[in-house]
């Protein structure tokens, strides 16, 4: 009786079917979560044999947390992905016996996620934006800093010494700032760019060939700059006019993207795109007919600190990674390598000229002026905010 | 995968078991019990605990990480009904529902190619080259793709060499098609292979002598045989692409929010709702479920039939 085999048969498969499924389903998931939303754990100093520090030796009497987060000999740092490079890591273990370990991040969402689930108890060293200290202040997550143990915090310019987010720099070190602004080339543009406006202005011509930034605070800050009001705008009526502002010029907008754009910009596919500073400096490193502005409007000025989460196993080794960080010759050499802004005057200072007056690295004050810190905003404000940034992007 | 041919043996129905004594009933019971007991943990500590967990968040409105939480409510269930929101799930179903018909297109008859007319000592060698591009990251994948379908890209570089003019292929719903069906096409061809692998030729065989054309030994007997291989293909195509936010967003454009990047800003971005995003989630997983179900009770009648 055949057909009756048949069916057997086809039940048969529905089930080989679906365990192949299942299995490759797992293997998606795992492809996707490692590249996207785990923090990839990239142990930047590689595995040389190196790490013969005394402690790492000894067994730890660390209870509750992990052997490897609880010695001495270790210093788990969680942070951006282009704010440590190998030199770095080895020029600290070189002078202080101390072996870093660099978990990285991509938003501070991400991060602060993180911390809360209780998966980031292993880091002594986390580097929140301005906005994110001033959260994480508020919900206890941060070890109130001993400057006794700190030095060169005097070195910091005036503007970081007492910052909006964290007056007197209780709880943060400033380490890195930069601001938020547009890239292009000239050449193919056929004009210098310097305000938010041009982009409104030639929106026709513009016709899906320009990127905004993929977050809602910066998009929405520079519509809200644009139309002159603050980066930080609570009131409902300003988001609504920044949102109809937004959806005004969405015909030219190509994609809303962080990162993604760089080919398409460099290739001469997309006209302008709007970035980050240290995003921006890299890529004309490679392409050096691009061009970076922050808009005359006024942008982000966005500060990187250096805090201490109140889980923090490693305190002492923390306290020296700062003081590493804030001598001036380790920060000078790093704004050459990476291309940052640093606060400290006096790395300021060691910088060779053409740094120093490079005007994208540090912009002019006229146009810092202008600028604004991401501040935190109460729910409901930021709740409209998604709400159009929803119907934005939809 | 086995390759016993559909009738090779008759069908082997065991007769019912004469009620035995209760301590054979008993270990009859523990047997499976005790097989059954890894993944039985597994599916409790990974999937059911998680899933009462978001159903838990979903119940909480503006439910948030850190703060305290309110009364429950179904305030996050009502937000979902907004027309934003209703578009955007919308949209995930559109680019799910295309990919999965681009994919059975293109899918059945590389599989049929690979399964009935190629070579026996190439089959494996063919179905690994097909399933090689999944060893890659899907992030990967994207980004390939940006730099073939941009303007100045290698699809219109050869467009243009032939002649034809370039079109602007990225930032664009087309994109997002191109990039899913690339992506998703291995699991399509994967299943329907070893449903055509076992396909009974001498049925075909028998069509043709009784004078069927192609296209009706094709529709009337391939075609029904391969029925639940199609429908599993299709639904694996559908949950996962559904479920996609890295082709969409990459190659998408301005106006390719889907329903995972929203669930993603609900608990990673600037609002942090997790009561939302667990409620956004809640109802992804219960369309997943249904669309399973709907297979499972299709799959039941076909063998309970005549």
């Amino acid at each position: 009786m055949p057909p009756r085999n048949v069916r057997r048969n086809r039940m048969r498969s529905i089930f080989q079917a679906s365990s192949t499924r299942r299995r490759f389903m797992l293997g998606s998931a795992t492809a996707l979560s490692s590249v996207l939303l785990a923090n990839c754990t990239r142990n930047l100093r590689g595995t040389d044999a190196t790490a013969e520090s005394p402690a790492a030796e000894n067994p730890t009497t660390d209870e509750g947390t992990s052997a490897a987060a609880g010695d001495p000999g270790t210093l788990h740092i969680y942070t951006w992905s282009s704010y440590v490079d190998d030199e770095l890591l080895q020029a600290f273990e070189a002078e202080t016996g101390i072996r870093p370990i660099v978990d990285i991040y991509d938003s501070n969402e991400v991060m602060l996620a993180r911390m809360q689930a209780g998966g980031g108890n292993a880091y002594s060293i986390i580097y929140p934006s301005d906005y994110m200290v001033t959260e994480m202040i508020d919900m206890e997550m941060l070890t109130e800093l001993d400057k006794s143990r700190l030095n060169g915090l005097s070195d910091l310019k005036a503007q970081w010494q007492s910052p909006v987010y964290d007056p007197d720099n209780t709880h943060s070190v400033p380490y890195v700032w930069g601001t938020t602004g547009l890239i292009y080339d000239p050449e193919l543009v056929g004009e210098e760019i310097s305000e938010w406006d041009y982009l409104w202005q030639n929106r026709d011509r513009l016709n899906r060939q320009i990127t905004l930034l993929n977050d809602v605070r910066e998009t929405k800050g520079a519509a809200l700059k644009y139309l002159g009001y603050s980066y930080n705008s609570t009131d409902p009526d300003e988001i609504e006019e920044a949102f109809n502002a937004l959806m005004e010029l969405r015909p030219a907008v190509a994609n809303f993207l962080t990162n993604g754009w760089e080919d398409q910009l460099a290739s001469g596919d997309l006209q302008v795109a709007m970035a980050y500073s240290v995003d921006a400096l890299s890529l004309i490193d490679e392409y050096p007919n691009l061009v970076y502005v922050v808009p005359r409007e006024g942008s982000s000025v966005w500060t990187d600190t250096m805090v201490i989460p109140n889980t923090a196993p490693n305190v002492d080794a923390a306290y020296e990674w700062i003081n590493f960080m804030l001598d001036s010759d380790n920060s000078a050499e790093l704004v050459e390598r990476l291309k940052f802004s640093t606060p400290l005057e006096s790395a300021f200072n060691k910088l060779p000229n053409d740094l120093k007056a490079d005007t994208d690295l540090f912009p002019p004050n006229e146009i810092l002026e202008n600028c604004e810190g991401i501040a935190p905003i109460p729910q409901d404000a930021l709740e409209l905010y998604d709400r159009y940034w929803t119907q934005l992007t939809s | 995968m086995s390759t016993t041919t559909p009738n090779s043996s008759p069908s082997l129905s065991h007769p019912p078991k004469p009620g035995g004594n209760w301590q054979r009933k008993l270990s009859g019971f523990i047997q499976p019990l005790v097989l059954l007991l890894p993944s039985g943990v597994w599916l409790l500590l990974l999937l059911v605990f998680p899933t009462l967990l978001i159903l838990e968040l979903s119940l909480v409105p503006g439910y948030r990480l850190g703060q305290v939480a309110g009364d429950y409510g179904l305030g996050n269930y009502l937000d979902i009904l907004q027309s934003t929101y209703l578009q955007v799930i919308g949209r995930s179903i559109f680019f799910a529902l295309g990919t999965t018909v681009l994919c059975l297109l293109l899918g059945f008859p590389v599989a049929y190619w690979i399964a009935v007319m190629a070579p026996k000592q190439w089959r494996n060698l063919l179905l690994v080259g097909f399933v090689l591009p999944l060893w890659t990251s899907s992030l990967l994948r994207a980004y390939a793709w940006i730099t073939i379908l941009r303007n100045s890209g290698l699809l219109n570089l050869l467009l243009r060499s032939i002649g034809l003019p370039g079109q602007s292929w990225l930032n664009d719903t087309p994109a997002v098609f191109i990039g899913m069906t690339y992506g998703f096409l291995p699991y399509m061809v994967l299943i329907l292979y070893a449903s055509l692998e076992k396909l009974d030729k001498r049925l075909l065989e028998a069509a043709a002598d009784l004078g069927a054309n192609p296209f009706q030994s094709f529709w009337k007997v391939t075609v029904p045989q391969t029925l639940p291989g199609i429908a599993a293909g299709g639904l694996l195509v559908f949950i996962t692409s559904v479920g996609d936010f890295v082709v969409p967003e990459l190659l998408g454009g301005a106006s390719s929010m889907t329903m995972s990047r929203l669930i993603y800003n609900q608990f990673l971005g600037a609002t942090r709702n997790w009561g939302f995003g667990s409620a956004l989630s809640m109802v992804m997983i219960l369309a997943v479920s249904i669309a399973i179900a709907f297979l499972l009770r299709y799959g039941d009648r076909d063998s309970n039939l005549t």
